[in-house]
């Protein structure tokens, strides 16, 4: 990460894509609720992770955030947003492109009959 | 061709329509048109919102189980050509597609069923509610102050301006 190197105005500013990179490698909905129903069967330590904040050891897995503390994490499990963010979580699984198309009046995927016996 | 289906609405995307974005975990997402690929970026949920399909499924506003919706479906498995398969398949759509609009309709229609002594009997509370709010018209004649009095306005004072205007 550097300066914005078209940058014109005398302003210390990164560019806007810098900016908004946090969006970019945020979590969808339908992938964090899937890694909530795999997660209660199996946890895994966190692996460590210099680049993210607190080693990438204080994680929300609801919001999909990095914590530097784990004083700061806790902090933010009391927080509104979060708590609004479990309850979406707990709710019926996000749309996806299956129950679209099963609303659009078409059936299951055919894949045909298995090749290999099981 | 493949015809898929829009993921917001679910209403059928042709070649050369709408617009497609692939998340960086490889998942596709296609949209009809800008109005669906806007609502997906506002975070919308389609279950949420009226008129898409999957909200009218939901709510039992559409026919949801049927038999006509087992013909149209991904087939990931290619079907080797067959001349007279195909032919019997193009006949099958037209009669399938006509059986369902058949179906969809008598669905509706039971739907509907009710609705219009429903809305009679509203119409009749209403009046018997507000039924002091209307006047008779013999009653208008006689008191004055129930209608907006009549003003005389002067034409000429206009004409002269439209005059004025032309010039």
């Amino acid at each position: 990460m550097g300066k914005c190197p078209n940058r014109k105005v005398k302003k210390r500013r990164y560019s806007h894509k810098t900016a908004r990179l946090a969006k970019f490698l945020r979590k969808g909905d339908d992938a964090v609720y899937d890694e909530l129903q795999r997660s209660d069967s199996a946890k895994n330590p966190l692996p460590f992770d210099e680049d993210l904040p607190g080693m990438g050891q204080y994680y929300c897995l609801h919001c999909d955030r990095y914590f530097a503390h784990e004083s700061v994490r806790d902090e933010h499990f009391k927080t509104k947003r979060h708590k609004k963010r479990v309850k979406e979580m707990m709710g019926p699984k996000p749309h996806t492109q299956l129950d679209a198309d099963l609303a659009a009046g078409m059936g299951m995927p055919d894949n045909g009959p298995k090749l290999m016996p099981v | 061709m493949r015809l898929e289906k829009c993921w917001f609405c679910s209403s059928t995307v042709y070649p050369g329509h709408g617009i497609q974005f692939v998340r960086n975990d490889a998942k596709i997402f296609r949209f009809c048109r800008s109005k669906c690929h806007k609502n997906f970026k506002m975070k919308r949920n389609p279950r949420k919102v009226k008129w898409t399909k999957a909200y009218r499924r939901l709510h039992g506003k559409d026919m949801t189980q049927d038999s006509t919706f087992e013909f149209e479906r991904k087939r990931n498995r290619p079907e080797r050509y067959d001349r007279n398969l195909a032919e019997n398949t193009l006949k099958a759509i037209k009669k399938i597609d006509k059986i369902r609009v058949a179906r969809e309709e008598r669905h509706h229609k039971l739907r509907m069923k009710g609705k219009k002594a429903k809305e009679q009997k509203e119409a009749a509370i209403e009046l018997e509610q507000g039924i002091h709010l209307v006047k008779a018209p013999s009653v208008l004649a006689q008191d004055q102050s129930l209608t907006l009095p009549k003003i005389k306005v002067k034409v000429q004072a206009q004409a002269e301006e439209n005059q004025a205007m032309e010039e």
